[in-house]
């Protein structure tokens, strides 16, 4: 066996020591770790906090959200060091490789009211001037007047285009909101 | 001064190739500009999008799904296909043979590019796996780019197992080994069974780790170690390098996916491998960086002369200096001021670009006019060649810069939007970099039009060739 005149010798040698490394390095592995149970204590996520979860793949908000916090000081403002257990039922588990914006994995604890959330998805900057985030204006709906029952949000005048009108958050919106409202780090029991 | 390439003696055209698989070759490459332009449209729309937040705020331009648009279309449009049509071009000629079925590619480029489409429209919609980078299309549309694959990798396979000649030149290592790795990790990355919880993330590192470095970086080398001795029109400096390359970039690429997740859940013994291997890719990188590079010592005069070669000498130092960055990287101690931040962006780009998109360039147009018997304007050439250039040192260095501040502000514990508006004077300059860049693919399609076959492919000269199998 000659590898410099045999392609079978070649290709068979990279094809199947490629598939054996890949094996170990990721797959065993992948398979060993991805039945770790989740924290006790932990409720299913609420149904528009599922929808909600459904929105942020959606719309990309993992590309610069992470949900990842390391055991390492500058990421202790973002709560806990991230454990197995936490991404359990998680499907799929939303790390990140980037935080343009801030870790999302406690958000509820650092940002607990509804309102801002709603007023930061329909545009940041009526919250944080500085922001870069897109708004997602497409979750709310412009009316002349709030209906009984509308979640009316309290948008300052300078990002509202025609004057008069309210601001109401659609089901979406409501329903991404309960998902980073469910964002609370459970504790880790010791 | 560069001169037209066919009035330069020492740069002779080929003996005629097989008119099929020209057309093949080139029907790929004209495609793969197509993607170039809509994906880096894309990319430079998202750059835009970071000055100016409320710039076309309408869902299907939303920076959250422009983003997976401009990964994917620039991966398996533009780089794949630009790479599979130079690769099938250089199976054929080092096999002394026509491609073994010009249909199989044909139809394998209809798949891609309904891929590609599918993909497009999916992703505008929202119809995706969630940000699971490079593996966002939905499974109907990754079986469509797969079954390309696959049709792909048989008739190169075949064209190779049909030779003409006993010896199996080093580029057709490469290629072949690329089409099986891509087979694999696709296939990996998209069954379920392992994936669930902690188990896709230690698929996500492994899968968009060597996607790039078992296939991207695979195909161009596999391409480099064809192109640049056939224009130079010298063997490579040493074959035995090439394959400790070849064996070396598969045994430590594979293992280090983990080290995209330092500091996390997956298992301690995955991580610290990952940091181990990826100083062990060192090897690899500098036998086949060096190579390359000393392939062209005291060959300055047809680098004076050719405007193909300045592309492939710059995709190569690309290589060489990206993967060094990518060890350092994967230090736990520089990830804590470099991980999530915007130095991953520069990184990728310094290697989807600056290495893998220059070696295409270096490679068409050594190779296409040669073949097609038609040249681009020569200054246009030079246009692109500086434009890119320029354009892409602009976006690297500026984004780098942006996240190293990044990086400062987070270890100096500030409020998180003061790394916001640290970085917001980079991004602007990273946006500059990003029209030279876009410029500069209007320019290549320009040029990739003026090297259509057809108008003197039949007269094209037969000259003795200078085999790149020395």
């Amino acid at each position: 066996m000659n590898f410099h005149t045999s392609h079978r010798a070649v290709v068979g040698f990279a094809f199947f020591g490629y598939l054996a490394l890949t094996l170990l390095i990721a797959i065993l592995p992948a398979a060993s770790v991805q039945d770790t149970p989740g924290l006790p204590g932990v409720a299913a996520r609420s149904a528009p906090a599922e929808q909600g979860r459904a929105i942020y793949l959606r719309e990309g908000c993992g590309y610069c959200h992470t949900q990842f916090v390391r055991d390492l000081p500058l990421d202790r403002p973002y709560g806990r060091a991230t454990v197995a257990e936490d991404y359990a039922n998680e499907d799929p588990p939303l790390p990140g490789t980037e935080r343009t914006g801030p870790d999302l994995s406690n958000v509820a604890a650092r940002q607990p009211s509804d309102t801002w959330h709603l007023l930061h998805l329909y545009n940041p900057r009526a919250v944080v001037p500085q922001s870069v985030m897109p708004g997602f204006p497409w979750y709310f709906e412009v009316k002349a007047a709030a209906a009984p029952g509308d979640v009316v949000v309290p948008v300052p005048p300078r990002f509202v285009s025609a004057q008069g009108q309210v601001i109401v958050a659609r089901q979406e919106s409501r329903a991404l909101v309960a998902y980073l409202l469910s964002l609370r780090q459970p504790e880790v029991p010791k | 001064m560069v001169q037209r390439r066919t009035q330069d003696p020492t740069l002779r055209p080929s003996v005629t190739a097989d008119p099929a698989t020209v057309r093949v070759t080139f029907e790929y490459l004209a495609c793969a500009t197509l993607w170039l332009l809509v994906g880096t449209a894309a990319g430079l729309l998202d750059a835009l999008k970071l000055n100016w937040p409320d710039v076309l705020a309408v869902p299907w331009l939303s920076f959250g799904r422009v983003r997976p648009i401009h990964t994917n279309t620039v991966f398996w449009g533009w780089s794949s296909m630009a790479l599979v049509g130079l690769a099938l071009y250089v199976v054929a000629r080092t096999s002394r043979a026509s491609l073994w079925s010009p249909t199989l590619s044909r139809i394998s480029l209809a798949l891609w590019n309904a891929a590609v489409v599918a993909g497009l429209v999916t992703l505008s919609v929202g119809v995706t796996r969630g940000p699971q980078e490079y593996r966002e299309w939905v499974w109907p549309v990754a079986v469509m780019f797969a079954a390309g694959l696959v049709l792909n990798g048989v008739n190169a396979y075949m064209t190779v197992a049909t030779r003409n000649i006993p010896e199996f030149y080093i580029s057709n290592w490469y290629i072949l080994g690329a089409f099986c790795f891509l087979t694999i990790l696709f296939t990996a990355a998209y069954v379920p069974l392992y994936q669930h919880g902690l188990g896709n993330i230690v698929i996500q590192g492994y899968y968009m780790h060597t996607a790039v470095g078992m296939w991207f970086t695979m195909l161009s080398l596999g391409i480099a170690y064809y192109a640049i001795p056939r224009i130079l029109g010298r063997p490579i400096y040493s074959y035995a390098l090439g394959v400790l390359g070849f064996w070396t970039n598969i045994l430590f690429y594979t293992l280090i996916g983990a080290h995209h997740f330092i500091f996390s859940p997956v298992p301690w013994w995955l991580q610290t491998t990952a940091i181990l291997f990826s100083v062990g890719m060192m090897v690899p990188v500098w036998a086949g960086g060096c190579n390359l590079l000393l392939t062209f010592r005291g060959a300055s005069g047809v680098l004076q002369r050719s405007y193909a070669a300045p592309f492939l000498l710059a995709g190569i130092v690309a290589y060489v200096l990206v993967s060094t960055q990518g060890t350092l990287e994967a230090f736990r101690t520089t990830n804590v001021y470099w991980h999530f931040t915007n130095v991953t962006v520069g990184h990728s780009h310094l290697a989807m670009y600056g290495f893998v998109a220059f070696v295409i360039w270096g490679a068409a147009y050594g190779l296409v006019p040669r073949f097609t018997g038609s040249e681009p304007n020569p200054i246009l050439v030079g246009i692109h060649f500086w434009l890119a250039l320029v354009g892409y040192m602009i976006y690297v260095v500026s984004i780098s810069i942006a996240g190293v501040l990044q990086g400062f502000a987070w270890v100096a514990g500030e409020a998180f939007i003061r790394s916001v508006e640290a970085a917001e004077p980079m991004w602007l300059w990273r946006t500059a970099g990003g029209v030279l860049m876009v410029a500069s693919h209007l320019v290549f399609a320009v040029n990739v039009w003026a090297m259509r076959p057809g108008r003197s492919l039949a007269a094209t000269p037969a000259a003795p060739a200078v085999e790149a199998s020395a």
